[in-house]
Parts: structure tokens; C-alpha cells; sequence
């Protein structure tokens, strides 16, 4: 199938972000089609977490259009919360619900919504439990896990929903070395499954992986895009150039 | 069957209650007069906690004769006199000396004792006349004619001023010598001394100042009451009851009304002596501390709930009061409820619950900052979790931010239940007759300050800590 035959599941065009003078993202534009993965890297500050934060809608642009299902959700008369029922997300930070069991993290958000009856909803949460590997831990709370099953269940959770769209934002940062290939493995795994991912990392051997596409930003804006071959192995932009070698060499 | 009975029994005689209260009040006229117990021998507490003196049994034989009822309200002299001058009482009794000033604004009766003021020392003070003040500190009693003819001088001899909002408070301070004089109506200071007070009078045969005591109305209003007053007192002074009146408490010794040495010289004898009083006190307190800790927690949280509103105008409303209530003294709070709102409305608000409303809005506001505060202690990405995952503001808040939020509070709860019980001393200002105002009350009796406060102090710190030991079992409940 061409890429033109795909479905467009998100469609940026010319957004612009800035904080004070901090003109953090420029006239970007971006489509991203149904079941691709796409994974951004980029130096801190290079606007790329404000880009992924803005495609929920947890940060809002100044200017530009994004369009994510259908909905135009740059569009302040939008329902943004129906969109982002259809938008999973997964933090740096987990940010598990502190006051929840893990059962109750992942069945709130179904039962809460509508979207299930509570048997239905912890049918499903174990189900997913049971795709992360943390059947067992159904009734513990939440803050007596590991960084990495944390991470695992927030992302359990965020599946409860249902979603055809998944953001990571750094889902690896902020994991001790040993829990990373776990996370992975569940993010590998549901991107087998067809998923639509967009991913911002520094796990350069994951995305080259996993992504169907690479995008790199720099100073606010896309500096090179394209296959993981192509942007690792021969990269054109020379601050690509740069920051492949820092990373790869660290 | 027998439940029934009892039941309806109860209902009747709660009915035939209230139709005898009623018909009661229509047949006599009742009416509002305010006093101040620190005043013997007009008005003061007796051994027994009632209000006697020569005021109270005036107006008692007075009342009688003209067929007409009042309920005494006891309180500070300069509530005593606004709560007259704006409508909120009937008519005030209270050493009042008649002056032109006063009479712009309220209407006396016939004069019922002459005074003048007397400048008082220590018994032993080394002062020998009104110069020999200059740099000292004078103690005076807010609001009072003795106080203006004090101040009147305070130039010419170039001594410092303190006020004072009771009279034996005003006494202790010069004779513990804190003060090195102060100023008072000749009878009032008379009968201290003569009871053991331990200060001198400079002027005893020279009162400065002399003029007459009257019982006052707000000017223009009351005439029915005011003729009453006119008419009963002529009686009674025609048929000799005055004289007796006065010969009871000037001749008196203070043992009659204060109870014995052994009563008054230990803290046992004072506590069982004043059992009832400091007990009602107590009840008055705790009563006050209860609704207003329930209502302010009430009050505070939805404040605290509107300060992380999503609408920007709601978090205004919030803050604003919030800035309002907290900048606010208590006790000035509590003047503009109960004396300075019903001056403009014209709605009567009865102690209690002016004290309860002042209490409400004042504690209701630090709640309201630290529910706030509470709210905004929770981390931010619990928020953006809830959001991403399709949840609304409102949701998100009651399920997720709101029980952390009120998990990081309950400390802040205890503390705020504390300062309320605290703060209901305060209230002894509007006249509220809670412990601290019982605790006023038995001094301006039996002048045993240190004895007394310690046992004030001691039921509070019990009260406190029976609070905490509450607050801390509900606290383990919750976690």
C-alpha cells in the first residue's frame, strides 16, 4: 500500500508556538498517516515535547491547524475532551493517580466516561495487566512499584481507553537502565499490533526498531525527516549530523 | 402505643409553650437593655452569677411596677452604648454619665446618681498630684465619661494613655502598678476600695467634673419605655425602695455578693463557687467552636474549590473574599456584624449568631487558602492524566486532584479547629458570654485575676486537647 493510500490520522499545518520571546515552535507542519510510527528525537529545548503535548491539546498553539480523526482540535469549539478519549498518552513521569490502586488507575477513566460498566471496565483492566506482565500486581498500590512497572501500567492504562493513537512523551527518561527494555518491549509490541505511535525518545536503537519515520527537531523546527535508515545511517542536515554524533558516541 | 402518647404528650406541652411565650409577649411590652457587669455597685455578677446592683434592682423594681419586661444583655460599656445608639437594643443602663455629646444622640431619663470623676493611685504610690504623671501611663475605660475627662488632661500634664475595655482590668493595672493612675467615677471606685481594691483616691472630696448617671434610649425612639422609666423611678424614689437600693449595695461589705474569703482566696473554692458559670461558659464555647468549625470547613472548602475554578471570573470571586475576610480582624469583623451592618439595615442579628457569621467568613477564609493551596500542592501531571485520558475539569478534579488535595489538608483542618476555639474568645467583645467573658465576669467580682485566668486558661488547654485527640483519631480514620 502507498503511503497516499493510508489514512491521514493526524494533520499539522504551520503551527507556531512561542513562550515570551522563546519562539519554540516554527511554522511546523506534519501528517502522520494511520498505523505509522513515528518517533522524534532532537537536543532539549528543540520543541519536540511541546509538539507531542500539543496533539492532545496539553499545550495549545498560537497559530496553525491540527486535525486529529477528523477533528479540527486547534479549534476552540471542538469537544477536545471526545478527542482525547481517542488519544492515548504516556508520560516521562508515569503520573500514575497516587490516591488509586493500579486496577483502579486503569478502570477509572472507561467507567468514569461511560465507556464501560465496572465489570466490563476490570475485565479489560486485567486483560492489559496481563499484556504488560503485571497480572499479579491488579491491587497493589501504586507507589509501592518500580519505575518501570509504573510505566507499563500508565501505559496499560491509557489503552483502557480504547485509543487508535498513542503519544509517548520520553516514556524511558525517567527509568532506571535495567526497567527500559521491559517498557520497550510493550511499546514494540503494540506497534506490531498496528497501532499509530508517535514517540518522542533518545533510545536511538529503539527507534531505528521500530519507526516507520524519524523526525528530527531542532531550534523549533523539523530539520530532516525520514525512513530510520536514511536519517541514521545518511543523514543531509548537518545539525543532524551533530546530534547523531553526540548520541551515538555517548 | 405508649411512644405515641409520649410523643403527642410532648408536641401539647411544646404547643401550650410557645402560646403562653407568645401571649406573654403580647401582653407586656418586653424590651432589650444593655449593661456593663464590671460595674459594681451599679451592675455586676454575684456569687450566684446573677446581675445585681443598684442599676439591676432599679430596673427591676421599676419594670415591675410599670408592667413591662427586658432581658439584660451584659457586655462591654462601648458595645453596650453603640448597640443603643443604632437600634439593635432598647435601651442601656450602664453607669452612663449624661454628657451634651451623649444627648445628640440619645435621649436620657431622669438622672438616677450623682458622680464625679476621681483620680485614682496605687495605695502606696509616691504621687502626690496630677503633675507628677507627666511620662507615666494613665489606664482608662474605652468610651466612658471619666475616660474623656482623663484624656481631657492628658496635655496639660503630658502622661501616656492605655485603654481598657473593663473596669477591673483598668483597677489591676494601676494597682500591680503597670499604670500609675487612672480615672473613674467617684461611686464605682468608692465601692472598690471600700472591698479591698488596693488604690487610693486623690480627690475624694473635689470630684472633677460632676454630673449625673441616666438610663438612655436612641434618641427619638423608645418614648413608651422611657415614660415608663420616668414615671417608675419617681415612684420608687417617692416610696423610699431607692434609698434602701442604694444603702444595700454602698453599705455592703463584698463578701455579701462575692461569696466568702474561703470561696474566692484558692482555686478549688473559686471553681466550685463558680461551678455553674464557668460550666455555662464552657457550654457557650464549645457550642460556638462546633458550628463554627462544621460551617467554616463547609464554607472554606467551596471557597477553596472556587479558587482552582476553570473560569477565571469564579477564582476571582474566591481570592477576592478570601483577601477580604483574611485581612480583616476578628473582633472588627465582629463589631461591623453585630453593631455596624443592622445600624444601616435595620435587621436585628442576635449575638450568637453574629458571633457564628463572624466566625464563618473569618476562619472560612484561611480555610479557603489552604484548601486552595492544597488543591495546587498536587502534582501537575496528575491533572494532565486525567485530561489526556478524555476526563473534564470538573471530573478530573473530583476523582483524581481533590482526595490528595484533601489528604495534604487534614493538618492544616486540625490547626484551623484549634485557632477557632481560639478565636471564639474574641467574641467576648459583642458580649457573648463564653468562657472568657465568664472568666471577665468572676474578676470584675472578686478581683482574683491570677487565680481566675489560670483556671480559664487550664479548661481551654483541656478543651484543646481533647480537640487534638479528636482530630488526630478522625485523621488515622481517614488514612
Amino acid at each position: 500500500m502507498s503511503e497516499a493510500q493510508k489514512k491521514v490520522k493526524v494533520h499539522v499545518d504551520k503551527v507556531n508556538k512561542s513562550y515570551g520571546d522563546n519562539h519554540v515552535l516554527r511554522d511546523i507542519s506534519l501528517d502522520i498517516a494511520e498505523n505509522e510510527v513515528v518517533v522524534m528525537i532532537g537536543p532539549s529545548g528543540s520543541g519536540k515535547s511541546t509538539f507531542l503535548r500539543m496533539l492532545n491539546q496539553l499545550e495549545t498553539q498560537d497559530d496553525g491547524t491540527i486535525v486529529v480523526d477528523g477533528f479540527d482540535i486547534s479549534d476552540k469549539k471542538t469537544d477536545i475532551n471526545k478527542v482525547r478519549e481517542n488519544i492515548g498518552m504516556v508520560f516521562q513521569n508515569f503520573n500514575l493517580f497516587n490516591n488509586y490502586t493500579v486496577l483502579e488507575n486503569i478502570m477509572l477513566a472507561p467507567v468514569e466516561l461511560g465507556k464501560l460498566d465496572k465489570v466490563a471496565a476490570e475485565k479489560k483492566a486485567r486483560e492489559l495487566l496481563d499484556t504488560v506482565g503485571l497480572a499479579d500486581k491488579a491491587d497493589v498500590s501504586v507507589n509501592s512499584l518500580s519505575g518501570g512497572q509504573k510505566q507499563r501500567i500508565a501505559i496499560a492504562r491509557a489503552l483502557a481507553m480504547s485509543p487508535d493513537i498513542m503519544l509517548f512523551d520520553e516514556p524511558t527518561s525517567a527509568l532506571d537502565p535495567e526497567m527500559v527494555g521491559d517498557v520497550l518491549e510493550v511499546m514494540k509490541n503494540l506497534a506490531d499490533s498496528g497501532m499509530t505511535m508517535i514517540i518522542v525518545t533518545h533510545e536511538m536503537g529503539f527507534a531505528k526498531q521500530v519507526a516507520d519515520r524519524v523526525v528530527f527537531f531542532e531550534s523549533g523546527k523539523i530539520q530532516e525527516s525520514g525512513a530510520p535508515e536514511q536519517v541514521f545511517n545518511a543523514p543531509k542536515n548537518a545539525r543532524l549530523q551533530e546530534f547523531l554524533s553526540k548520541v551515538m558516541h555517548a | 402505643m405508649t411512644m405515641l402518647k409520649k410523643c403527642l404528650l410532648g408536641l401539647a406541652t411544646f404547643a401550650a409553650f410557645f402560646t403562653f411565650v407568645s401571649t406573654s409577649q403580647a401582653s407586656e411590652p418586653h424590651y432589650t437593655i444593655t449593661t456593663d457587669a464590671t460595674y459594681a455597685p451599679f451592675t455586676f455578677q454575684d456569687k450566684n452569677n446573677n446581675y445585681v446592683g443598684i442599676e439591676q434592682d432599679m430596673m427591676q423594681a421599676i419594670a415591675k411596677r410599670e408592667g413591662f419586661t427586658y432581658t439584660m444583655k451584659p457586655m462591654s460599656f462601648n458595645s453596650a452604648a453603640q448597640l443603643v445608639s443604632n437600634g439593635q437594643a432598647d435601651g442601656i443602663i450602664a453607669g452612663m454619665s449624661i454628657t451634651p455629646e451623649r444627648k445628640e444622640v440619645y435621649d436620657f431619663a431622669t438622672p438616677y446618681y450623682k458622680t464625679g470623676v476621681a483620680w485614682i493611685v496605687k495605695k502606696n504610690s509616691t504621687i502626690k498630684q496630677l503633675a507628677d504623671l507627666k511620662g507615666k501611663t494613665v489606664a482608662l475605660k474605652t468610651g466612658t465619661a471619666a475616660s474623656e475627662y482623663g484624656k481631657s488632661l492628658q496635655s496639660k500634664y503630658g502622661f501616656n494613655v492605655k485603654y481598657f475595655n473593663d473596669t477591673d482590668t483598668m483597677y489591676n493595672d494601676v494597682a500591680v502598678g503597670n499604670s500609675a493612675a487612672t480615672f473613674e467615677d467617684m461611686p464605682v471606685i468608692q465601692y472598690a476600695i471600700k472591698n479591698g481594691m488596693k488604690l487610693k483616691i486623690m480627690n475624694a472630696d473635689n470630684p472633677s467634673n460632676a454630673g449625673w448617671y441616666g438610663f438612655a434610649v436612641q434618641k427619638g425612639k423608645n418614648k413608651a419605655l422611657l415614660a415608663a422609666f420616668n414615671k417608675g423611678f419617681a415612684a420608687i424614689k417617692a416610696d423610699g425602695t431607692y434609698n434602701k437600693i442604694t444603702a444595700k449595695y454602698l453599705g455592703a461589705s463584698q463578701a455579701t455578693f462575692s461569696g466568702s474569703k474561703k470561696d474566692n482566696s484558692t482555686v478549688l473554692g473559686i471553681l466550685t463557687a463558680n461551678k455553674a458559670a464557668f460550666l455555662k461558659g464552657l457550654w457557650q464555647t464549645v457550642q460556638l467552636t462546633v458550628i463554627a468549625i462544621v460551617l467554616a470547613s463547609i464554607w472554606g472548602t467551596l471557597l477553596g474549590v472556587m479558587g482552582v475554578s476553570e473560569l477565571k471570573w469564579v477564582r476571582g470571586v474566591s481570592t477576592t473574599i478570601i483577601y477580604i475576610f483574611r485581612g480583616l480582624p476578628l473582633m472588627v469583623l465582629a463589631f461591623f456584624i453585630y453593631i455596624g451592618l443592622p445600624g444601616v439595615t435595620g435587621v436585628k442579628i442576635p449575638a450568637f449568631t453574629a458571633g457564628i457569621i463572624t466566625l464563618i467568613l473569618n476562619e472560612g477564609a484561611y480555610t479557603g487558602a489552604f484548601v486552595r493551596g492544597g488543591f495546587e500542592a498536587v502534582e501537575r501531571g496528575q491533572m494532565e492524566a486525567a485530561r489526556s485520558l478524555g476526563l473534564n475539569y470538573n471530573s478530573a478534579m473530583r476523582k483524581v486532584i481533590m482526595p490528595q488535595g484533601l489528604r495534604i489538608m487534614v493538618p492544616s483542618f486540625i490547626n484551623q479547629f484549634i485557632i477557632t476555639l481560639k478565636d471564639t474568645s474574641i467574641l467576648s467583645a459583642i458580649g457573648l458570654l463564653e468562657l472568657t467573658q465568664t472568666g471577665t465576669l468572676i474578676v470584675a467580682r472578686n478581683s482574683q485575676g491570677f487565680r481566675v485566668w489560670a483556671i480559664v486558661a487550664v479548661i481551654y488547654l483541656i478543651v484543646i486537647t481533647l480537640l487534638t485527640w479528636l482530630s488526630n483519631w478522625v485523621e488515622k480514620k481517614i488514612k
